[in-house]
């Protein structure tokens, strides 16, 4: 039977090609848009994720008051163990150690005095061990000149510090800093590489240095301003961070240590609250109401084109087929259109979401200005639901509209269908 | 009101004729001078730097010349072993022996803390005679640890301070404060340093420990003791120089 | 107009299939506007929401003022330029002194900037009013709600605030929390406390300084050298920045939008050629040459287009109304995103955007329904009667 639907498409091309390629474009778009949404809502997220918040982070609950002065006197001590604890706790959590600090870097002439300084706010991560982090904070797209830091003691400097301190690549400076106990810490770093992040409060004055390095420098062995957990191959999952975070803070529930750890999911920090919110609802009700044009538009394709088919019908009820048969076989025939133009729509637009995510619309020029922390590039994200979102409009309106053509059929005198068939 | 008129007058009246009876604050800040100051000093010194969390503990060895060149070495912990700090008249630079260099502090950086602690680099700098830069009265006496103090107010008489108004407790007999408060214009008091373990060294009266403390802040500040002094002895020129400090 | 009158009686002879059409492109018509609006709206709001709190005719800044260099802010306050002493006085120029501080809340150490502006003026929303002192140890203070979140301070709090005079004195005293605002403008909020021009004059030893001067927009711009001008557009850039770049994400998702009902229209268009290819034969027979038939389906197509602004308008319209006047709320405390944004939204919908949109929609559904009528003009007329040309 779905053989002969299938010849029978095959063959006639007006019958299949046309409403294939309506239901291909519309699933294609359906499942572009999906992706498209899920990237550009989940980019806003996923980049403070990946920069500041992580999808869940722990720190001492006097550094999490404190946390707009980088308070790394109330940091997290004995961070070997705890981390022990995280990961068997946690296994499906990547953790991510890092120490925010402020200071002044100083740049000596030939006699070892003062040339020039500049204001930086630094960030110690994991630089040597991994790439991970590097990745992470996607710093490769960011690497102006140079090459990252490949042995102890290397930085990475904001462009345009770098060239207002009149610096060169391999140049020593040193941090001026105040060290976890609060006294003055220095130390020197060689400038390896610099980076643009187009995002002004960066731009001004950024280093990034290897956590060890960063630990040597401000006196903080063992230690670490804060943990970022990162839910492995996964986006952020706010249920999940709420229960993780749950669970965790309650093992501390009758610590009265203001010094104790605790886990903070995204939506607790920065006001990421509002764009999960946002993500969350607002993309639903928008791939809702997509989904319900699409099989709007859908169900008119089905329409049409059983409405075209009348004459046909005309003769195969003259030769003896039932209504019923008829209708059966239109609907199956609808069926098979709305499984092929899906398929093909769900490929098309996995094709085209694969490229929006990998190279994206690049808004940068826009945003020079901005000191907002928001991802430049629009890009697509593909997620388990894009493979499937397609064929619900694809598939289902297409049968919906295939069956409301059909109701046609009964309505009409055989004689009237089968005058069609002139036409 | 014409009795609060009265005993307010009668009050004048006393504290008027209670001043007469103290010594001038200069007296008695001359005699701590005479107490106190030395040619030189060579100070070997244990600071306990309570944070909230944990208490630090380093040695360090300041050399120093009347008030205008000290040089301090820190002998402990292993970390800040080593490091070296010269002020020569207003100015002052670290050399740190992990980096090999001398920078130079100043500006807002003087306003950091001392390896942590309660004082700031600011507070070390103050090193122009207190005549020269405050009004002292005696206000009163206290008692404090059973030992009889002049309490010696010294108003700022210059604008460029960091404090308008210091409070001096000074020990009757031995001339060594025994307190010290520092307070804004605003009378708020912003800073305190008791001092204690008074020893007699060289002939002098000595305070051999110290706790300096930001009243502003919760904690309980730095403690310093004294674990070695010499007084009057020769420094070699070239500790107070720029040059020697790497 | 008669072939308007025939085109759109075809059209809607169509029944069902041509409002389908219709609905989806007068969905993406209003959903074009609104979303579009929404944003014009916020900016436009975000812009007014920085001229009332913020900026108000614009800034004149000290020279030596550095926003971003937290060591230079006690030196850039300077005596009032002479120029200004009418301005000043009518009110027309509010200076603002801004100097460093740190307050002690539950014994932790809080850096803050200090801003000072006269109690008694209008040019920004700040309820500066509550500044003014009842006695001479009372100093009020007003802080915005994020501030009051981030250092858990409350109306009527006393907090002891520390600061240097310009000669690096320390001084301390205890301050009141006369007010806690709640603005839409984060940068007049966090980590700043605000309180009476007189007093932090008086409290810096800087009598009669300013690093800003703020400029109401009823008088004239002047230039000095020593205070360069912000003007509105220059304060504003960023957040207008923002919007942008957010409507640049946007405009992908009405292009998906458009696309959807644009297929459905070519979709029909493509049917309706299929299906009435003895009608167009006929058309040629009784005279009318292949591009006026082209033209006749053509305008067919587009009338949807027509047909969708006003099904638009019938159910946009009120909905327009209804939000331009309401405001959309996202039901949420927005002032702690750290964002210019207001708690309830304003769309604009300005005639430009109504009829771009309009322009927009139409022409690109003309082009929609052009391309399969073009195989019209290819049909031979005799195999098109017989509707046997496709």
């Amino acid at each position: 039977m779905i053989k002969f639907l299938f010849d029978g498409l095959m063959r006639d091309k007006s019958r299949s090609l046309l409403p294939i390629i309506v239901v291909a474009l519309g699933v294609m778009m359906t499942v572009f848009l999906q992706s498209y949404m899920n990237g550009v809502m989940g980019d806003s997220i996923e980049a403070s994720a990946n920069f500041t918040t992580g999808h869940v982070k722990v720190m001492t609950r006097a550094y999490n008051q404190n946390i707009s002065q980088m308070p790394n006197d109330m940091a997290l001590l004995g961070v070997d163990t705890l981390l022990q604890k995280l990961n068997k706790q946690y296994p499906d959590v990547t953790w991510a150690e890092r120490i925010q600090f402020a200071g002044l870097l100083d740049a000596p002439d030939s006699k070892g005095h003062t040339r020039s300084q500049g204001n930086v706010t630094g960030m110690g991560i994991s630089l040597l061990k991994s790439n991970e982090e590097i990745d992470r904070m996607n710093l490769r797209n960011n690497l102006v000149s140079g090459r990252f830091p490949n042995k102890p003691d290397e930085i990475l400097l904001s462009d345009q510090l770098f060239h207002k301190m009149n610096l060169k690549l391999g140049d020593e400076v040193t941090l001026i800093s105040s060290s976890m106990y609060g006294d003055m810490a220095m130390y020197n770093f060689h400038v390896s590489g610099t980076l643009h992040f187009g995002i002004n409060v960066l731009d001004r004055g950024t280093m990034i240095a290897d956590i060890s390095d960063v630990r040597s420098a401000l006196n903080m062995e063992n230690a670490a301003g804060e943990i970022l957990g990162f839910f492995r191959g996964k986006r952020y999952d706010d249920k999940m961070a709420i229960t993780y975070a749950d669970n965790f803070n309650k093992q501390y529930a009758t610590s009265k240590d203001k010094y104790a750890p605790e886990m903070l999911p995204l939506s607790d920090m920065n006001n990421m609250g509002f764009f999960v919110a946002y993500d969350n609802e607002v993309q639903k009700i928008i791939i809702m109401v997509f989904i319900i044009a699409m099989a709007v538009v859908l169900w008119n394709a089905g329409l049409i084109g059983g409405l075209r088919r009348y004459g046909e019908f005309g003769l195969r009820l003259a030769i003896g087929e039932s209504k019923h048969e008829i209708y059966r076989s239109l609907v199956a025939e609808s069926l098979l259109v709305g499984i092929i133009g899906s398929l093909i729509g769900v490929l098309l637009g996995l094709f085209i979401s694969y490229f929006m995510e990998k190279y994206g619309i690049d808004t940068s020029e826009m945003m020079k200005d901005s000191t907002f922390m928001l991802p430049t590039v629009l890009r697509a994200h593909i997620t388990a639901t894009t493979y499937f979102i397609g064929f619900i409009p694809g598939i289902i309106s297409t049968v919906i509209g295939a069956m409301l053509a059909g109701i046609g059929i009964y309505k009409r005198q055989t004689a009237n269908l089968f005058k069609e068939l002139e036409s | 009101m014409k009795s609060l008129k009265f005993s307010l007058s009668l009050l004048l009246i006393t504290t008027i004729s209670n001043a007469q009876n103290y010594p001038s604050g200069k007296s008695i800040l001359d005699k701590v001078d005479n107490n106190m100051s030395s040619k030189s000093r060579v100070v070997t010194a244990k600071m306990e730097i309570a944070g909230s969390r944990a208490t630090r503990t380093m040695v360090e060895k300041t050399y120093s010349e009347g008030d205008h060149k000290a040089y301090t070495e820190y002998l402990a912990p292993a970390r800040e072993k080593g490091t070296k700090m010269l002020k020569l008249e207003n100015q002052l630079w670290i050399y740190s022996p992990s980096t090999d260099r001398t920078i130079q502090i100043s500006g807002h950086m003087l306003r950091q803390s001392v390896m942590g602690s309660d004082m700031s680099y600011e507070d070390l700098m103050n090193d122009t005679p207190l005549l020269h830069r405050y009004k002292a009265d005696v206000t009163g006496e206290e008692s404090i640890d059973s030992r009889t103090c002049w309490i010696v107010t010294l108003t700022a008489i210059i604008a460029d301070i960091t404090y308008y108004r210091q409070k001096m407790w000074v020990d009757k007999e031995h001339y060594v404060p025994l307190k010290i408060e520092m307070f804004a214009k605003s009378g708020k008091l912003l800073k305190r340093t008791t001092l204690s373990n008074i020893q007699k060294v060289q002939g002098r009266w000595f305070p051999m420990s110290f706790t300096y403390k930001d009243m502003l802040k919760d904690g309980v500040g730095t403690k310093i003791s004294i674990l070695d002094i010499q007084l009057d002895s020769a420094i070699p020129a070239n500790y107070f120089n720029l040059g020697n400090l790497n | 107009m008669l072939l308007i009158k025939t085109a759109l009686r075809s059209l809607i002879g169509n029944g069902l299939k041509t409002w389908l059409n219709v609905f989806v492109l007068s969905f993406s018509f209003v959903l074009i506007i609104f979303m579009q609006g929404l944003l014009e709206g916020w900016n436009r709001q975000a812009v007014k929401d920085a001229v009332k709190w913020e900026i108000a005719g614009g800034q004149y800044w000290n020279q030596k003022y550095d926003p971003y260099d937290p060591f230079s802010i006690d030196s850039s306050a300077s005596a009032l330029p002479v120029t200004f002493k009418s301005e000043y006085a009518a009110h027309q120029l509010e200076p603002i002194l801004i100097s460093q501080g740190t307050i002690y809340p539950g014994g932790h150490m809080f850096s803050t900037l200090l801003k000072g502006i006269r109690a008694d003026q209008h040019l920004l929303a700040l309820p500066t009013n509550l500044l003014k002192s009842k006695n001479s140890s009372d100093i009020p203070v007003i802080i915005g709600m994020n501030m009051a979140k981030q250092t858990n301070l409350k109306v009527n709090d006393i907090v002891t605030l520390r600061w240097r005079d310009v000669n690096g004195t320390f001084e301390a005293v205890d301050i009141r929390i006369a007010g806690i605002f709640k603005t839409p403008v984060p940068t007049v909020d966090v980590g700043q406390i605000w309180l009476s021009l007189k007093q932090l004059q008086k409290m810096t030893l800087q009598p009669n300084a300013a690093t800003i001067l703020i400029k109401s927009d009823q008088v004239a711009t002047q230039t000095l050298t020593a205070w360069p001008f912000k003007d509105q557009i220059e304060m504003t850039k960023q957040t207008v920045a923002l919007v942008k770049a957010k409507s640049t994400g946007f405009s992908i998702f009405y292009f998906i939008f458009l696309m959807l009902a644009l297929i459905a229209i070519f979709d029909t268009q493509t049917l309706s050629i299929f299906r009435r290819q003895r009608e167009i034969g006929t058309f040629v027979a009784l005279g009318m040459t292949q591009s006026q038939v082209v033209g006749l389906f053509t305008l067919e197509g587009t009338l949807n287009a027509l047909l969708a602004i006003v099904a638009g308008t019938l159910y946009g319209l009120p909905l327009f109304i209804y939000y331009a006047l309401k405001g959309l709320s996202f039901g949420m405390d927005t002032s702690s995103f750290g964002i210019p944004m207001d708690d309830r939204m304003y769309p604009v919908f300005t005639p430009n955007l109504i009829f771009g949109t309009i322009i927009f929609i139409i022409v690109i559904t003309a082009a929609v329904s052009y391309l399969p009528a073009r195989k019209i003009a290819r049909m031979k007329p005799t195999d098109a009667i017989r509707g046997k040309a496709l």
